[in-house]
């Protein structure tokens, strides 16, 4: 029996950015959820829980949104993510608590996809 | 300037200071013990020619009220000693006075402790000036407390240039972050265009170039007002994800600037060499190293660049300059009136760049 793909979250606000981590992942044959704002996010992790196995969070959303309550939530559920972000100086206190692995923006989409896939394989 | 001027307390007031005998008077009028023969001589003058205001409280009286200020201190809040001796210091605060620094003295008056904080002070003109005030207790021979001390130091400026150097901060950080955006968006429609054309091996080679490019132009934000960057930090940044333990790496160069329009060049050539060295050369084998020196030359013309290879496979040179990267950086090095010297040893590879960069 073929295992079941990998069910992949992605979180980003800047739509390029987004679609490059979505063909790379799709590449890489993972099934993929996109999401462009908190909400959105939330709404996948409300509809799939944890079919979900494991989430990329660009860390600032625009609008002084950030992906904390998407973090938090992974966190309940108890699924893996790592943090995609170039803005490593600011992050507010909470985001700073944390605990995931952070990739600095700019990096290969590949590279971001494959640090995220180590993660959903326990 | 012989006057508590109080319509001019700043100025530079606080830097020339004429005679001042409140000090003297102030000794005559107190206990001898405290302030006689050659201490009391040089706690007169110094008090009248300090720059910094000062003042002694009574921590036996009620209230602890002043019982010295210096003409500094006068001068600075533009009241005269009628006016100060007798009370309490807090007659310097006015509405917008934080209450944690006010506080912070209480504490510290009650602990006979030492203290110092930043405070808004009001001048008797209405006027407002941030205080350093610096507290402290004094003790006579016997370890009794006598006064409590404090001098006052108008911040003003420094908590302006502060308050200036934190707002550039944040543009930076904001710039830096948009920046790292726009780096990012770019190297994404390339990756997408090049899934959808199916040309991936293509925009791959470009994304890389992108990113060593964003790597080299992050470094530039810090000195972006100077117009000049420090080329040791584009050339760490470009080459850092390749020294990924450690070791297969040296780099030394002095603080040499470079203007900001050879970053492009510097972080592209070095991007093109270093991928040769993982495909061709001193990194194919995880044996070799490689270390970057840079430098201007004696004319103070040009940036030179050197860059040697040492412990890798045997090279064969055709190899390297039929790459497109090698074309890329000879087309690049003519534009810019470089030049570019290859040489290979048994060692390895060695390159000798030159960039001009006009005079510093």
């Amino acid at each position: 029996m073929m295992a079941d793909p990998t069910q992949i979250l992605l979180l980003e606000d800047e739509v390029m950015i987004l679609m490059d981590l979505d063909m790379t992942a799709e590449d890489l044959g993972c099934a993929v959820h996109t999401a462009t704002s908190a909400q959105k996010a939330l709404n996948i992790l409300d509809q799939h829980g944890t079919n979900i196995d494991v989430a990329v969070l660009d860390v600032s959303l625009g609008q002084d949104q950030t992906c904390f309550p998407v973090a938090r939530q992974l966190d309940d559920l108890g699924i893996p993510y790592i943090l995609h972000s170039g803005d490593l100086d600011r992050h507010n206190e909470r985001i700073r608590q944390l605990d995931a692995e952070l990739i600095a923006k700019p990096a290969p989409a590949d590279h971001v996809i494959a640090a995220a896939l180590a993660k959903a394989v326990c | 300037m012989n006057s508590d001027d109080p319509y001019n307390p700043r100025g530079g007031d606080q830097a020339r200071l004429s005679f001042d005998d409140a000090p003297d008077r102030f000794r005559v009028g107190n206990a001898q013990e405290h302030f006689s023969g050659a201490s009391g001589v040089l706690f007169e003058q110094a008090m009248a020619q300090t720059r910094m205001a000062i003042c002694l409280c009574d921590p036996h009286q009620p209230d602890l009220p002043i019982v010295f200020a210096n003409r500094a201190f006068r001068v600075l809040t533009g009241y005269s000693e009628e006016e100060v001796i007798g009370r309490n210091c807090r007659f310097l605060q006015g509405p917008k006075t934080a209450s944690e620094p006010v506080a912070r003295i209480r504490e510290a008056v009650a602990r006979e402790d030492v203290v110092v904080v930043e405070m808004l002070n009001y001048r008797k003109n209405g006027t407002t000036f941030w205080n350093a005030l610096h507290l402290g207790p004094i003790y006579n021979d016997q370890g009794e407390l006598i006064y409590f001390f404090g001098s006052q130091w108008d911040v003003s400026d420094v908590r302006a240039a502060r308050e200036e150097g934190r707002q550039a901060k944040e543009m930076a950080r904001e710039l830096s972050h948009r920046m790292k955006n726009m780096f990012a968006v770019i190297s994404g429609i390339v990756n997408v265009t090049g899934r959808v054309r199916g040309i991936q091996s293509e925009t791959d080679e470009i994304n890389s170039r992108i990113q060593a490019l964003g790597r080299a132009y992050e470094t530039t934000l810090d000195n972006a007002s100077s117009g000049n960057i420090d080329v040791g930090e584009a050339i760490r940044a470009v080459l850092d994800p390749y020294d990924q333990d450690g070791a297969r790496l040296t780099l030394q160069g002095n603080g040499t600037k470079m203007p900001f329009g050879t970053i492009s060049i510097v972080g592209l050539i070095l991007h093109e060499l270093a991928a040769n060295a993982t495909k061709h050369g001193a990194w194919v084998n995880g044996q070799g190293s490689i270390s970057v020196e840079w430098g201007l030359s004696p004319s103070g013309d040009d940036l030179v660049i050197s860059w040697t290879e040492t412990g890798g496979p045997n090279i064969d040179p055709s190899s390297i300059e039929d790459g497109t990267g090698s074309a890329i950086v000879n087309r690049m090095l003519r534009a810019g009136s470089g030049s570019i010297d290859r040489t290979w040893s048994e060692d390895g590879l060695k390159v000798v760049l030159t960039i001009p960069v006009g005079k510093q």
